[in-house]
């Protein structure tokens, strides 16, 4: 490859690259700061005196790990409770005779574009009645549907391509139907499976609307709603605000980044062939 | 025969059963509830007033209701400057992102950060970027010889920033989505446009973007539905500020009902907001029917 060509292809890298990493970058930066530093003109690009202070007040000013653990543990739950159901869906969507399919398929879809803040209000009443505001079931329950339709789709995906012969074979070897559904079809998709689950996973870490609305508890507060209380009524201390953002991105970035071409895969299957 | 089918499909209906009752629990019941709530006056901060059945005068009162149509305005701005916006910068970022790289994971997490990135932090991030005093943004202009611009307390200036920071956060999974189009494009039409002289122009507009067809509506599609969505992004930097001017439908409706308690009226207008979204989600469908028909001919 001419050296002309090689240019072009790794400045086209930088570019996409960059464009990504800039604002994570941006507030890394910011968060090293101090407070006097930010406030000097010109504004300085690198952190001229680097300093953790930031962090150890973000943990202290706010309730910044019980936002990481109420993120965590809304998230995971509802993507075990998504992951399953929409697995024993996209197993009778497939590999079931279930008249209809594809309508259903196209209707689990259409719910999926539902706007939210159309349902925050009726949710919020509903959880209101059964007494489940300022529990994580009343984040958890929606989050499960809400990433259902693209869980539905990927594992569906996945389903389809397994031989049906396998699956003969094992109940011929004396498996029930869903003997045969967890012993073959899950294991054998076990990628489709981990995929599902992590775009589960990052739907709900994300959420705003919702988790403003069923969780005002401080101590129940989520990361992105936790994020927002740093700020004052008038005043934005940006070190402090970075640092709790560097925070609260790290773990989901970590995520994505070992798991990058399964994440991918899944979002172009929910995107294009849906 | 028929006794395996029959019970297969009842085997089918009660694994599909789960599912359906949770739609039900958290999208069917709620919406009804909605819609059934948008006729009565419900204030939840003055329950001594009762929730009198009032008919359609909410759905009167928005369509008398100034800061409703701002807010549809402002929302209907977003959409129609961020959908094109988006897929534009999406399709130069997915062009740029299939050249042959050999390190091929900067590129891709340059592509997954911005869509893992939370909405409310990409909004706090793009304050942070147009900030007057600190912001990189103003500064970048100081150095280029342009006088500090107020981004964020100017009206024009902030639904331009807001704009520009929902193509950033959108762009990237627009991008990843017209990727996975460009890589199914099979080599032979190009290596052929090749051997008959085409230019790059030439191919890029004659099969690259006749190919990607499929992928661009279906993105564009899933672009329009979110756009009209839109909250966290202006919320978190402008709070629909200055004044309501670059207030969203969807935090219109947010404020009537969690800040004044006005329930009804809230309720009738995320009535409106649903119509609204179930007409694009009804030309998803008819699109994705139509694009199925054709790949049964």
């Amino acid at each position: 490859m001419p050296l002309k060509r090689r240019t072009i292809v790794w400045l086209a890298g930088v570019v996409v690259a960059v464009n990504g990493f800039i604002p994570a970058l941006w507030i890394l930066a910011t968060s090293l700061k101090s407070e006097t530093e930010l406030m000097s003109q010109p504004i300085t690009y690198l952190p001229q005196a680097p300093t953790l202070a930031n962090y150890l007040q973000a943990f202290t000013e706010q309730p910044l790990l019980a936002f990481l653990w109420n993120s965590f543990v809304v998230a995971s739950l509802s993507t075990l409770l998504c992951v399953l159901v929409s697995a024993l869906a996209a197993y009778a969507l497939t590999r079931l005779r279930v008249p209809r399919s594809q309508l259903i398929m196209a209707a689990l879809m259409a719910v999926a574009m539902f706007p939210l803040v159309s349902l925050m209000v009726p949710l919020f009443k509903l959880m209101r009645e059964l007494g489940l505001l300022n529990t994580y079931l009343a984040l958890i329950l929606p989050y499960a549907v809400l990433s259902m339709p693209v869980c539905t789709l990927v594992l569906a995906s996945f389903f389809q391509d397994i031989e049906p012969d396998l699956e003969a074979a094992a109940m011929v070897d004396g498996c029930s139907r869903v003997g045969a559904l967890l012993r073959v079809i899950v294991p054998l998709s076990a990628p489709g499976v981990f995929t599902a689950a992590i775009l589960a996973f990052v739907n709900a870490w994300d959420e705003f609307l919702l988790a403003l609305t069923m969780l005002n508890r401080l101590s129940m507060r989520t990361l992105p709603v936790g994020i927002t209380l740093y700020q004052g009524e008038f005043a934005f201390p940006w070190p402090l605000i970075s640092a709790a953002l560097v925070v609260a991105i790290v773990p989901i970035s970590i995520l994505i980044a070992v798991f990058q071409e399964r994440v991918v895969g899944g979002l172009t299957a929910g995107g294009v062939k849906g | 025969m028929t006794r395996k089918s029959l019970s297969e499909r009842s085997l089918g209906f009660l694994l599909l059963a789960p599912a359906a009752l949770l739609l039900l629990l958290i999208v069917v019941y709620p919406i009804a509830n909605l819609v059934w709530a948008s006729f009565f006056d419900i204030h939840l901060a003055e329950p001594w007033r009762g929730e009198p059945f009032v008919a359609l005068e909410n759905y009167a009162r928005a369509f008398a209701d100034e800061r409703f149509w701002r807010s549809v305005a402002t929302t209907s701005i977003y959409v129609v400057v961020t959908v094109p916006g988006a897929l534009l910068v999406g399709l130069g970022l997915a062009l740029l992102a299939n050249l042959p790289f050999r390190v091929k994971w900067p590129v891709r997490l340059g592509l997954l950060l911005p869509w893992a990135l939370p909405l409310v932090f990409s909004g706090l991030i793009f304050r942070w970027f147009f900030d007057y005093r600190q912001g990189i943004v103003n500064d970048l202009l100081a150095r280029a010889g342009v006088d500090a611009l107020a981004w964020l307390t100017d009206p024009r200036l902030a639904l331009a920033a807001i704009c520009i920071a929902i193509v950033w956060k959108s762009s990237s999974f627009m991008a990843l989505m017209l990727l996975a189009g460009l890589q199914t494009i099979p080599r032979e039409l190009y290596e052929a446009a090749a051997v008959d002289g085409a230019t790059r122009w030439q191919k890029l507009v004659s099969i690259t973007l006749p190919m990607l067809r499929p992928a661009i509506m279906v993105a564009l599609i899933f672009r329009t539905i979110t756009a009209i969505q839109t909250f966290d992004i202006p919320y978190a930097m402008t709070g629909g500020g200055p004044g309501d001017s670059t207030e969203t439908l969807a935090m219109y409706i947010q404020k009537t009902t969690l800040d004044f308690l006005d329930f009804g009226y809230g309720s009738a207008l995320a009535t409106l907001m649903f119509c609204l979204s179930l007409l694009a989600t009804a030309g998803y469908l008819r699109y994705t029917r139509r694009s199925a028909r054709r790949e049964d001919a």
